[in-house]
């Protein structure tokens, strides 16, 4: 009864480990589209709404979904409430995104280049570098819908075998 | 004669796991994981093997030559 038990125990955690580390791949090409998105409505915002960054942030803090917005709320509340410039309230919250969101360092690296443009510029060359992140940002996530395409079955799959044979190899 | 039986399943059991393992990295592309893990599956095996000859052996060095 223990013995059964215990493997159940141990197929249940395999398996929930892959469907993880599946989930983490669909979540990266959804992150990653709203991403693009939210950075589409910052460009609406700037160039036809002439909008000051930190409501253009609470606006998209508003309309992305979790975690863009509380990186979007975060870099807003940075922006109002402390003495701070843009390059640093927009490291600091995208140091939060990591933390909470399945991004990788690439497309983390293309966000935080982008925040060092962020506010310098004019209309229109600031529109010129949303327009370039946005193209490197489709980049990774063409590689990361590939990525999930070929590993997400395999993840999820493989979780599973290895708890079975986890099992079978201690019985 | 029970724990022969089971030992056998035992090795099914871990010969198909193995081989769908190997079809799984094989269609993704992990060519050499895939080996890895048939290579590893088969060692095991043959450990396990090897102890159940090792005990025919005793088995028939006591009928046959009359020792411990």
């Amino acid at each position: 009864m223990i013995k059964l038990t215990g493997a159940i125990l141990i197929i249940i955690a395999t398996t929930w480990t892959g469907f993880e580390a599946a989930r983490r791949l669909s979540e990266r090409t959804r992150q990653l589209r709203n991403l693009k998105s939210a950075l589409l409505s910052l460009e609406a915002e700037i160039m036809y709404g002439h909008t000051p960054l930190h409501e253009a942030s609470r606006r998209l803090a508003g309309q992305m979904p979790e975690p863009l917005a509380a990186f979007f709320a975060s870099f807003a509340d940075r922006l109002t409430n402390t003495e701070t410039t843009v390059k640093v309230a927009w490291e600091d919250s995208l140091s939060e995104l990591r933390r909470n969101a399945a991004l990788k360092s690439g497309e983390l690296e293309i966000m935080r280049q982008f925040g060092e443009t962020l506010g310098r510029h004019d209309k229109t060359s600031q529109q010129k570098h949303i327009q370039l992140t946005i193209t490197h940002l489709e980049r990774e996530e063409a590689d990361a819908k590939e990525k999930q395409m070929k590993y997400e079955k395999m993840v999820k799959s493989l979780g599973f075998l290895s708890g079975l044979l986890l099992v079978i190899l201690l019985i | 004669m029970g724990l022969e039986v089971d030992i056998i399943f035992k090795i099914a059991g871990v010969g198909i796991v193995v081989a769908f393992l190997h079809t799984i990295l094989d269609q993704v592309g992990k060519k050499e994981y895939a080996q890895w893990v048939t290579l590893f599956g088969f060692i095991y095996i043959l450990f396990m093997v090897a102890s159940i000859v090792d005990d025919l052996f005793q088995k028939i060095k006591s009928v046959f030559l009359f020792e411990g």
